[in-house]
């Protein structure tokens, strides 16, 4: 059921947050400025580096093996969006994670 | 991702670990710098100083870097610290056992420089009888102890002609990648310049081609990595910074510790035995100029400039002698 799966990072994706950016995220945000287009982490695999906004890197950094719902509720803590909205910015992310080898689920 | 954007500390180090050599290459950028190498104690606490900075992966160079005894006890000390280590060989010294020691010690990725799919060619260019072979074998003996290979080649005016037999060739040899560097104007590679260097055409056609070999071919991946293919409407729109990456994402380190922005380019920005690695990163006027480039020449009016920022700034330093003119292989004219 894929509503139990829990999500995993690759291990071998090497990946760290960029903490000038984040600073400038955390100021976009409380001014309601548009920040997703802002890279607060990097992940590099196969020698490809990619870049990750505030949302993607909180979802990244809840792939431990948590599932869907786990990854929502605690994203919920930290975003103040509505629920529907979180859940379909999340399924996205980890489809489009899923496709560069970046996140497996089982 | 806005075009001045760069990370927050190098994400990979070019590491000349050596200026030593068994080769007498006639484009090589190190011949002429120092030789002062400092003791294995002093390369390991760099390592830590680069891993306490974040860098994901180290590629040693040189010099030839296995002339370096201590390579290997250097390189397993990186990948204990959780950094990919790669490097950048001419093959000679890579035998079978030499191969496993390799892979034990960490190296996930090896590439060897082959400039020709014509063994005398090769010779002649690199300066040595015989290591066209020694290349060849390299590769097999990398390839069977698990290592990942590359074949590197510096296009110039020795292999202009050959460069599907080169891509022929890395697909004989089953290796991964085969990547393109440009000719760089730097060390010999400058005083051979009028003798090895392409004209701007010259390049257009050689990336044209290219570009055309990887659309078909999808057994190897070729890479070119320079930004000036812009202007042909080659983007990346997966590449996370516009332009060269040199001081953006990456960094060069010379064998005696100093720091500069690529090994092309010979300004000194710091020393990483001797300063803290971020401050040099987020501080160096050399680096944030690099990084916020003012378009010069015929890059003001040009349209492509917001992807390749004036293109390399290596070769523009090197024959202009100011980093921001137009990069000397562009043969943009206002009409493409």
């Amino acid at each position: 059921m894929p509503g139990l799966n829990r999500f995993y990072r690759n291990p071998d994706a090497m990946w760290r947050e960029e903490d000038g950016p984040k600073e400038l995220v955390l100021q976009g945000l409380e001014q309601d400025r548009d920040v997703a287009d802002i890279g607060t982490s990097i992940v590099l695999m196969n020698g490809t580096i990619h870049s990750l906004n505030i949302l993607g890197t909180e979802i990244w950094k809840l792939c431990d093996g948590k599932m869907l719902d786990e990854i929502v509720s605690a994203l919920k803590d930290i975003f103040d969006v509505e629920q529907a909205i979180l859940e379909a910015d999340v399924n996205s992310f980890l489809a489009e994670m899923k496709g560069l080898g970046l996140v497996y689920e089982k | 991702m806005k075009s001045d954007w760069y990370a927050s500390s190098p994400v990979t180090i070019n590491w000349a670990v050596t200026n030593k050599c068994n080769f007498c290459c006639r484009h090589c950028y190190s011949r002429s710098d120092a030789s002062e190498e400092p003791e294995k104690q002093v390369l390991l606490d760099i390592v830590k100083k680069l891993s306490e900075a974040g860098v994901f992966s180290l590629n040693f160079g040189g010099g030839e870097p296995l002339l370096r005894k201590d390579l290997l006890e250097i390189a397993s000390y990186a990948s204990q610290l959780g950094i990919a280590v790669s490097m950048n060989s001419n093959g000679f010294l890579i035998d079978e056992k030499t191969a496993v020691e390799l892979r034990k010690a960490g190296f996930k990725k090896v590439g060897i420089s082959i400039d020709s799919p014509r063994p005398e060619t090769h010779d002649e260019f690199r300066g040595v009888r015989g290591c066209y072979q020694k290349a060849v074998a390299a590769l097999r003996h990398l390839k069977a102890a698990g290592i990942e290979t590359s074949i590197s080649s510096v296009i110039c005016r020795i292999n202009i002609k050959d460069i599907g037999g080169l891509i022929a060739l890395a697909r004989s040899l089953e290796v991964s990648y085969l990547n393109f560097h440009n000719f760089k104007c730097s060390g010999l590679g400058f005083t051979n310049k009028d003798e090895l260097d392409l004209t701007p055409e010259e390049w257009k056609e050689f990336y044209i081609y290219v570009a055309g070999q990887k659309a078909l071919i999808k057994d190897l991946h070729i890479s070119l990595e320079d930004p000036i293919i812009a202007s042909l409407g080659h983007k990346d729109s997966n590449a996370l910074v516009k332009g060269s990456v040199c001081g953006k994402l990456s960094l060069n380190i010379k064998s005696n510790g100093d720091i500069t922005p690529c090994g092309f380019i010979p300004i000194v920005v710091g020393n990483i035995i001797s300063d803290d690695l971020k401050k040099i990163w987020n501080n160096s006027p050399v680096l944030n100029k690099m990084r916020g480039k003012t378009p010069k020449g015929k890059c003001v009016s040009c349209d492509h400039y917001s992807d390749c920022l004036g293109g390399c700034t290596a070769r523009a330093l090197a024959l202009t002698g100011d980093m921001e003119n137009p990069d000397p292989h562009c043969w943009w004219n206002g009409d493409a």
